[in-house]
């Protein structure tokens, strides 16, 4: 086995045994090695925890897996990250970034842990915004971290409207267009996103990274 | 023993956690540990658990899990911890019945053994379904009709008024309310059973308080809910009203979702969680614990690992408790088609000869308002007080076979997209039409060739 598949076979272990120190240091011996940061982000991080996606899809895996280790993969990437920036082709390369959160009067959010965790095992910057997220609070970290997307969670038939309603506040503060914006939860449908004017509905974590991925390819194809 | 003045200054005092932490550092390692030291696996050939072995090492794994954990309380950050002696002197006070409503129509609310061979409580009605403003009154009324049906449940979000969404704890809200106590109380009044008790929970956060009034809303004797958060929290609005419904001296129900695949892991695990779930429940001063056996992907109730966790964990709480309790059925087909019958009839066949009363059943993805019937809740009523006839391995053999008929057709997307209220209703005389007879015939004609017992 050479040096490098060495490293590659540390940094996959790291993923899925959830270790972020292990992660890091793989991380650092890939840099040390001089490979290619995207190459080692896609084997070494990239499809171990898109494995372990899938067998959390299939029940194999469970939740507390499934959010070790992209935490794992987020404290290695971290260590990549400037390496990664330093290439010419990154921005072409790097997925959207995501502001994701529970709205206001809503304080469930194990739905909003899954789909951050798959969205991270998917290559996205997620930032979470938690529960109960005042409408302005998305708006302002969604320009803070230059977000592509906005994702809102809720749990309840009553707060779904918060959805609604932030909308109609990025329509008023002139800044809809910036931003994607994909809705879900328990009573959340499609014909209750096309009726508020979301962009893209998503039944849960995995019809997320779907829908998202599926924007990607459209924005690189008309890039 | 706790008192719940106790429990709410702790959510103040107690160790600070971060949210991420509590979950994966405090829960998810726990349970993990407790499954090996006490060796709970899930089995997926069995439906209806029959193993009393397994049910009291889950109740000890679920107190022990209490006990490590606390309950989080997410806007303070803090943990509301107790110790044994307060669990065990708790336990030990706990009512094992009560009185709900009043007069003629005042409900026996009592707690079951394993295989006992009383019926259960049936808590029905619309379960907290999206219900119109027009249809409210009528709605429930149709229910609290139906005789078998002991309390009213949860009479509907009103997610409108006058054709204005309602923000939870806005002013809209509190009027809201007030209309969902006094609609609810005009219900019972046009069934003729004035006095019959309501679980209440108007979903209007803070501002539901408001529906409480003696005279025109929910009384002292009715029951007020809420929820545990999953996993094993709660937030300011829950200990406000809990406070305040402990204050006029109203009996509490308190519901949880263990969600299985969540942070407890499988059904084994998550079924250590429902039992410390319970548990916490009590300290809080809770009189009834809902058990709603969650699946975090299929998104419902009536699953095979959903089916084996109620037995388990209501195992664990009637051989080991005094606490009455009862169990949610949360279904993927919907009212108005066969494959509701046989899944709400899987759990209710399931929990009842474990020890559990009955709360539901209701589907999982209401399509539009009023997704709900009195008929079918009636049904559920006659298969729970027949499932009281039952052993657990004759449960489990009759279980086996419903959920045969509906396992290809269990995700949301494919299952039966049902009716409304007004579609199998003569909203009139609110009485069930002849489609919704004829579905309710063969459904019990079915379920009787499958050996159920049904009077």
């Amino acid at each position: 086995m050479s040096k490098h598949d060495d490293i590659i076979e540390r940094m996959q272990e790291s993923i899925i045994e959830a270790e972020e120190e292990d992660a890091e240091a793989a991380a650092e011996a890939a840099l040390a090695a001089g490979m290619d940061p995207l190459d080692a982000v896609e084997k070494g991080f990239a499809e171990p925890i898109r494995n372990l996606g899938e067998a959390f899809n299939r029940m194999e895996i469970f939740l507390p897996q499934l959010v070790l280790s992209a935490a794992a993969m987020k404290a290695g990437l971290s260590v990549l990250e400037p390496a990664l920036k330093a290439r010419a082709d990154y921005e072409a390369s790097r997925k959207g970034t995501v502001a994701i959160g529970t709205v206001e009067g809503d304080i469930h959010d194990i739905g909003k842990t899954v789909v951050i965790a798959m969205l991270r095992s998917a290559g996205y910057e997620v930032h979470d915004l938690g529960a109960d997220v005042p409408m302005p609070n998305f708006l302002q970290v969604a320009q803070q971290v230059k977000a592509d997307v906005i994702a809102m969670s809720a749990l309840l038939s009553t707060t779904m409207l918060r959805q609604r309603d932030l909308i109609e506040l990025m329509e008023i503060k002139g800044v809809r267009g910036m931003y994607y914006v994909i809705v879900g939860g328990a009573p959340v449908n499609e014909s209750w996103a096309r009726e508020i004017g979301a962009d893209a509905f998503a039944l849960d974590a995995f019809e997320t990274v779907a829908v998202l991925n599926a924007r990607e390819r459209l924005e690189s194809s008309n890039a | 023993m706790l008192n719940y003045l106790e429990a709410i200054k702790r959510a103040e005092t107690g160790p600070m956690s971060m949210s991420d932490d509590f979950a994966i550092q405090l829960i998810a390692k726990k349970v993990t540990e407790l499954q090996r030291k006490y060796d709970i696996r899930y089995d997926p050939d069995v439906r209806v658990n029959t193993d009393d072995d397994l049910a009291d090492r889950v109740w000890q794994a679920g107190r022990e899990l209490i006990l490590h954990t606390g309950l989080f309380s997410l806007n303070s950050r803090r943990r509301i911890m107790f110790d044994e002696q307060e669990i065990d002197e708790t336990l030990a006070a706990v009512r094992p019945e009560f009185t709900a409503g009043e007069g003629k129509d005042a409900a026996h609310v009592y707690r079951r053994d394993v295989e006992d061979t009383r019926p259960p409580v049936i808590f029905g009605g619309p379960f907290n379904a999206d219900v119109h403003e027009d249809m409210f009154v009528k709605l429930n009324e149709a229910f609290a009709s139906e005789p078998l049906v002991d309390v009213l449940l949860l009479p509907g979000y009103l997610k409108n008024l006058d054709g204005i969404d309602i923000r939870p704890n806005s002013g809209l809200s509190t009027r809201a309310a007030m209309l969902y106590g006094r609609w609810s109380r005009e219900a019972i009044d046009r069934a003729g059973r004035p006095g019959m008790p309501i679980v209440g929970h108007a979903v209007m956060a803070l501002n539901e308080i408001a529906c409480t009034n003696e005279e025109w809303g929910l009384r002292k004797n009715d029951l007020r809910a809420y929820a545990i958060i999953s996993e094993l929290q709660v937030d300011d609005v829950t200990l406000t009203r809990l406070a305040y419904y402990h204050a006029i001296g109203s009996p509490v129900y308190i519901s949880s979702t263990p969600l299985i695949g969540g942070f407890g892991g499988g059904p084994d695990g998550t079924a250590i969680i429902g039992v410390a779930a319970h548990v916490a429940s009590v300290m809080l001063g809770s009189h009834v614990m809902h058990l709603g056996p969650q699946h975090i992907q299929l998104k419902q109730q009536t699953n095979a690992m959903s089916l084996w966790m109620g037995s388990v964990i209501k195992q664990a709480v009637a051989r080991n408790s005094k606490m009455i309790n009862t169990t949610s059925v949360t279904t993927s087909g919907r009212p108005g088609s066969l494959q509701y019958i046989y899944e709400f009839s899987a759990l209710a066949l399931s929990v009842v000869t474990s020890g559990s009363n009955l709360t539901g059943p209701r589907p999982a993805e209401p399509l539009g308002w009023n997704n709900v019937s009195p008929l079918m809740c009636r049904l559920f009523a006659e298969v729970g007080r027949a499932a009281a006839k039952l052993d657990r391995e004759e449960a489990d053999r009759i279980v086996e076979a419903l959920h045969e008929k509906y396992k290809d057709t269990i995700q949301l997307k494919d299952a039966p997209k049902g009716l409304s209220f007004e579609a199998m209703y003569d909203v009139n005389t609110l009485q069930p039409n002849e489609g919704h007879r004829a579905l309710y015939m063969q459904g019990k004609t079915e379920l009787r060739e499958l050996g159920i017992p049904l009077e």
